[in-house]
């Protein structure tokens, strides 16, 4: 893997913050020991509010913490681990309840204690943020719903936890371990701050004006934007960023965004590109110009940049957008190695960016290979989707000297990468991006 | 193949999460 060593660090960082403070209660005053399974199960309690606290930090787009795995991985990695935290919280009462039937009286809201109730409360918030993650789509919940809720349920989960484990009071009945834990708990509570109020506040100082929206074939706009009061960023082909329109950085209202321009623009230019899916994205072509926008970024490890003899591009739909950007700077900074596309449409007509995609085959060493869905009769290019047979078609040896960039659809994504696996190319050699990480 | 990475990444994590926190009644029963 590219990111080794990094990666390896960021692990044992993690680890750390989430187990160390467990470990931190054997040392010092200790209670009396009980049995094993008591203990296992306060072990596991603790661990498990360790890492839902950490789980906002995962997400608080902090560079140093996305950077060595990619922002992909991460997101993966925080819905996963929430599952996990999750297991954990709900396998902390249950192993009592087998060890010590007697204790399921603590389940009875109204004979429970207030110290059983915060666990209760704690655990139904948890469970009830996770079925909402997994299943927003089927609950046809918006993604701004979602969110908000999402917050306030990681709250409530983190805060009924926390008082209910310095209520019970078993290990922090010893002041340090007590201030330990509450600092911890202060911590989680500070990047929550950080994510929803501090950083708002930074990017609220530094807003973009729409001065162009373009209407681009395959039901799509284009939002050019120019930085108002600042130089702007700069940021590397293939990256994205959070944008705010008709809102401050404060609602929770930012959408993920793959730049669409090239990274040479000049005066901080950025362009986005977005297709109209049907949610907040269809509304995009009414952004008038002169309107005033936000941008959180740049974002991610999908770019180009490192050794390679040619790039191979793969993008299904508005997967596009990112490698109109690579493309783009490509043709700006005169690299003449040969790229090819695959491209897959729905027809011939709704195929964003065409023309500017003919116009950059004359300036680069670019090769544009057009997979329609549903061609017209007349159509003598490849049909249907992009699948393992249509890329070893089209793709020349030596595969593993390449560089590959896929975006787009999730079988898609899957075949190209099973494909690349069988072709025994190194994974640090192509880089993957999902439509929605988030 | 990121996603198995990612995967990869939580098992690891797990794995060695349930490792401390036996260790640590191990630790809390053998005194």
């Amino acid at each position: 893997m590219k990111f080794t060593v990094r990666g390896a660090l960021w692990l044992l960082v993690y680890l750390f913050f989430i187990l160390a403070p467990l470990v931190a209660l054997l040392f010092g005053t200790l209670p009396r020991p009980r049995d094993f399974w008591t203990e296992f199960s306060a072990a596991i309690g603790y661990a498990g509010l360790a890492i839902m606290g950490l789980q906002v930090g995962l997400t608080a787009r902090f560079r140093f913490v996305t950077d060595p795995w990619g922002e992909d991985v991460i997101y993966h990695f925080h819905r996963r681990m929430s599952l996990f935290a999750t297991a954990l919280v709900i396998a902390h009462p249950v192993i009592l309840f087998v060890a010590f039937p007697g204790m399921l009286w603590l389940l009875n809201p109204i004979e429970a204690p207030n110290v059983a109730r915060w666990a209760s409360l704690s655990t139904y918030a948890l469970i009830a943020l996770v079925v909402m993650s997994l299943w927003r789509v089927q609950l046809r919940l918006r993604y701004e719903i979602w969110h908000a809720t999402h917050i306030i349920l990681a709250v409530v989960a983190i805060g009924a936890g926390i008082i209910h484990m310095i209520g019970w009071g078993f290990y922090l009945g010893d002041p340090w371990k007590r201030a330990l834990w509450i600092g911890l708990s202060a911590f989680w509570m500070l990047l929550i701050i950080y994510v929803r109020l501090i950083k708002p506040l930074f990017i609220l100082r530094r807003p973009y004006r729409v001065v162009e929206n373009r209407t681009e074939r395959g039901d799509s706009w284009t939002l050019v934007m120019k930085p108002d009061g600042h130089q702007g960023f700069r940021f590397t082909p293939g990256q994205f960023a959070w944008l705010t329109v008709w809102s401050t950085p404060f609602k929770i209202t930012g959408h993920p965004f793959s730049f669409s321009s090239s990274a040479e623009a000049p005066q901080g230019h950025v362009e986005i590109t977005i297709r109209n899916l049907g949610d907040f994205t269809s509304r995009i072509g009414g952004v008038k110009v002169g309107e005033k926008v936000y941008l959180d970024g740049p974002y991610g490890a999908f770019t180009i940049g490192n050794p390679a003899d040619m790039h191979v591009l793969v993008a299904g739909g508005v997967g596009i957008t990112p490698m109109m950007s690579m493309l783009r700077t490509l043709a700006d900074r005169g690299d003449k190695r040969p790229v090819i596309l695959l491209y897959g449409s729905s027809d011939w007509e709704s195929i964003t960016f065409r023309e500017e995609l003919e116009a950059l085959e004359k300036r680069l060493e670019l090769k544009v290979v057009h997979v329609l869905a549903q061609p017209g009769a007349d159509w003598k290019g490849e049909k249907g989707y992009i699948d393992a047979e249509l890329f070893r078609r089209h793709v020349p040896q030596p595969y593993a000297e390449h560089e590959y960039f896929i975006c787009g659809p999730d079988p898609m994504m899957d075949a190209i990468e099973k494909t690349l696996g069988e072709l025994q190319v190194p994974t640090s050699k192509y880089h993957s991006e999902r439509y929605s990480f988030v | 193949m990121r996603r198995l990475l990612a995967d990869r990444l939580v098992w690891v994590t797990a794995a060695v999460v349930v490792i401390v926190c036996a260790l640590f009644a191990y630790l809390r029963v053998a005194g």
